[in-house]
């Protein structure tokens, strides 16, 4: 029997209703999977034509949410993955899809468009406001990522565009300009805010922090950011040179701008997603492992390499299946590697899962003497 | 510090002699050396037990008086040059006194060569061994068939990274031997002194071509289990491996292509199985594969699973390679220069070229993609032991002519 396939508006409405309440049964969130599912199977020809191959359609929708086929984050640059026309885009970011593919590649990223932006705001401000904002603090935004205004395609720069905007106190900063990072700029605005005594939130890239920590040593600079600061890294080392071990970023963040360790959170997310992972309260108070813990309209499945879900505990790559991608895609395949772990809930509460990730030199091994993709791109400079 | 030069005393044949006899004892599978080299290598790398033994007697068989003579022969003329002056003109092709070489931790036994050559040469060889102690295994038996290569034929073990007691063996070194990534050769080099001969084996990539007319012979099963077995044989994961097939057809006959290639990958993935992958390289795998599923539901290319393989009919041309085990993008092309583009584009650092049957187009091509050795499918990975691997010779690097006039 082919269900009737709802409409967007209706969607919409009970994906925010599920933001609203930042709550979502396991079979409330089935339930509206397969909607969505449907939805975009009725109005994304490329997800259609890629669900049908696995089997998929209005016929036949998923039965469990590991069942909803995943498309490579690469598919990106292959296809417009949009339930929309072009014509009704109101903001597009602009994807690398994975490491491998971003990087072998010769040809250029690709497209995540949104018909509007309510959406995404809602569920980027309601997992910000629960994991970066619990103590309700209104903080000054000192941002080394894009600048949304430069670079209006950056998802990380409409994010914290959008959070200085929401819930910052309107002094935010941005020091990120292409590859260059403005340290002096940096270095006295937190002056500023120090002398304001207004707490701030330094959001950054692992890799702009590393460069922040770096140019803050060789100077001999130790800032003390007011009490209540922290730091929101996110990113990776994607596609760097230099990469720099989590507890030596941290103690590094820590000791030269003056927050406490448990105070530098991390973010995990990717363009391809509306929704963001954070640090669990728990896990901040030591550097690893860390638990990343999903909002309720979000779940990681851990899928081996025939795309069969693994059980707790054991390492394969994350699936995303992201009910605020409802202008997209649902299910995302990416090549980060994880776990599903137990995060600790109320007494007689099913542990929700959370999610461990491993980096890449953790899961890969060196064999042969064939050039890899990563060594071919470095002789292609 | 151990007496140098412990092999100048011994004529070339029977240095030849006692190397070729330790190979022939290496030949046999319960060689007790061997059965413990074996498992070492499958618990280093991961391969399966059938794969190593296969690259054990690739290794092993060939080193033979006929293949050390014939080889010592077209690259210095004589045997007997390496004793003394001889030959017209008069020279003597004097092996140098030391020679250093770096084997590589991701591969089995490429070492060996090189130093079975420079023993030959009555070089002072020493090999920073990798943990499954292979090269020190053979040196062993060197040694118990003569004395001197006890002395001559030394085994490090690798610290890896920068082992500062090391910066005289590379320093104080006439040649050194590397294998390795560019970074790691890089960094050798740097360490080796002014006048030192370095000779790198940088990681590189292999590629295949099939013609119009090869096509044709694809449907008798035996070619294409020949460039199957190019592509599983060590999971795909040498520099002489098949890594991409350009293949001069397109639409339903490049899929028909395809079809057969993977039944043939069924058959010879028995004989060799996968070995161990990282959960890092199954998530590779299956992204590259679902990235080609995904093209192919919007109906551009193929993609065929076969055992554990993976061939991608009709990649985009703006894609290079996968690089991946036992994955095989077939490329199509409308002729060798489509090849040539696309090698170009991509900057593949091209080590040999696999044909059907190898002929002066299959050369012309060869060396306009920078490869050093056109082989015919099903022995890509099975150089003989007196190819030019890399391009370069095997024993003359290390020997000094002294010319006497």
């Amino acid at each position: 029997m082919i269900r009737a396939t709802p409409a967007a508006d209706e969607l919409d409405a009970r994906i925010v209703a599920a933001i609203e309440a930042y709550a979502l049964s396991d079979d409330a969130f089935l339930e509206l999977a397969r909607d969505l599912f449907a939805y975009q199977i009725a109005h994304n020809a490329p997800y259609a034509a890629f669900a049908r191959a696995a089997g998929f359609d209005a016929r036949r929708l998923p039965a469990a949410v590991e069942e909803i086929p995943a498309v490579p984050a690469a598919a990106f640059k292959e296809a417009r993955l949009a339930t929309f026309p072009p014509g009704e885009t109101a903001v597009w970011f602009e994807t690398s899809g994975t490491l491998r593919r971003a990087q072998g590649g010769l040809g250029s990223g690709g497209r995540y468009e949104l018909p509007a932006t309510q959406l995404y705001e809602a569920a980027l401000l309601a997992s910000f406001d629960r994991m970066m904002l619990a103590d309700g603090a209104r903080l000054r935004y000192l941002n080394l990522v894009p600048d949304s205004r430069e670079n209006p395609h950056s998802s990380l720069g409409f994010m914290m565009r959008t959070v200085a905007r929401e819930r910052g106190d309107g002094a935010d900063g941005w020091y990120l300009h292409g590859d260059a990072l403005d340290v002096d700029g940096f270095v006295r605005d937190a002056a500023r805010a120090r002398d304001d005594g207004v707490a701030v939130c330094v959001a950054t890239t692992a890799f702009a922090l590393v460069a922040l920590t770096d140019a803050l040593a060789e100077r001999g600079v130790s800032l003390a950011l007011p009490e209540g600061s922290r730091v929101m890294e996110t990113g990776g080392f994607k596609g760097r040179t230099r990469v720099v071990e989590r507890a030596e970023l941290y103690g590094a963040a820590s000791e030269r701008l003056g927050v406490p360790v448990e105070a530098v959170v991390a973010e995990y997310g990717m363009t391809e997603l509306s929704s963001q992972y954070y640090d669990t309260f728990d896990s901040r108070a030591r550097i690893e492992p860390r638990v990343k813990v999903a909002p309720p309209w979000l779940r990681p499945v851990v899928v081996d390499g025939e795309g069969r879900s693994l059980p707790r505990g054991v390492v394969g790559a994350i699936r995303h299946i992201d009910l605020a991608n409802r202008g997209s895609v649902i299910a995302i395949e990416t090549e980060d590697l994880g776990a599903l772990v137990d995060i600790e809930t109320a007494p007689g509460v099913t542990p929700a899962a959370g999610l461990v990730l491993l980096g890449r030199e953790q899961g890969a091994e060196l064999r042969g003497c064939s050039l890899d993709a990563e060594s071919l791109l470095a002789r292609r400079g | 510090m151990a007496e140098l030069g412990a092999l100048r005393a011994l004529p070339a044949k029977r240095v030849i002699s006692s190397i070729a006899d330790a190979a022939e004892r290496w030949c046999a599978a319960d060689y007790p050396p061997r059965v413990r080299a074996t498992a070492a290598i499958e618990a280093r790398l991961g391969y399966t037990t059938p794969v190593v033994e296969y690259a054990l007697d690739r290794l092993f068989f060939n080193v033979t008086r006929d293949a050390l003579n014939a080889t010592i022969v077209s690259e210095l003329g004589s045997i007997d040059a390496l004793d003394g002056v001889f030959g017209t003109p008069p020279a003597w092709a004097r092996g140098v006194d030391r020679v250093t070489i770096v084997a590589s931790d991701t591969t089995i036994g490429v070492a060996l060569p090189p130093a079975i050559f420079a023993l030959c040469a009555k070089c002072d060889v020493v090999v920073k061994d990798r943990s499954d102690t292979l090269v020190a295994a053979f040196f062993g038996t060197l040694a118990e068939e003569h004395p001197a290569f006890a002395t001559a034929a030394r085994a490090r073990a690798w610290t890896g990274g920068d082992d500062p007691s090391e910066d005289e063996l590379f320093a104080n070194a006439d040649v050194v031997v590397a294998f390795g990534r560019d970074e790691a050769l890089r960094a050798i080099r740097a360490r080796c002194g002014a006048g030192t001969r370095f000779v790198p084996f940088g990681h590189r990539v292999s590629a295949g071509r099939l013609t119009r007319d090869d096509l044709a012979l694809l449907e008798g099963a035996t070619l294409a289990e020949r460039i199957a077995q190019d592509v599983l044989l060590y999971d795909g994961e040498g520099c002489l491996s098949l890594h991409g097939l350009f293949v001069e057809a397109d639409g339903d006959e490049l899929a028909r292509a395809a079809r057969v290639l993977a039944a043939a990958f069924e058959r010879v993935a028995v004989e060799f199985p996968g070995g161990a992958r990282s959960p890092q390289r199954v998530a590779e795998i299956a992204s590259y594969r679902n990235l080609a599923a995904f093209r192919a539901a919007g109906g551009r290319g193929a993609v065929f699973r076969a055992a554990d393989a993976t061939l991608v009919v009709d990649p985009p041309r703006e894609e290079p390679p996968p690089l991946l085990p036992r994955v095989l993008p077939l490329i199509a092309v409308d002729g060798d220069d489509a090849v040539a583009k696309y090698c170009a584009a991509h900057r593949l650092p091209v080590q040999a070229l696999g044909v059907a049957a190898p002929d002066a187009r299959a050369v012309a091509l060869a060396e306009r993609i920078g490869a050093v050795r056109v082989a015919p499918f099903g022995t890509m990975q099975a150089p003989p032991l007196g190819g030019h691997h890399g391009g370069e010779p095997r024993i003359a690097d290390f020997v000094r002519w002294i010319d006497c006039e």
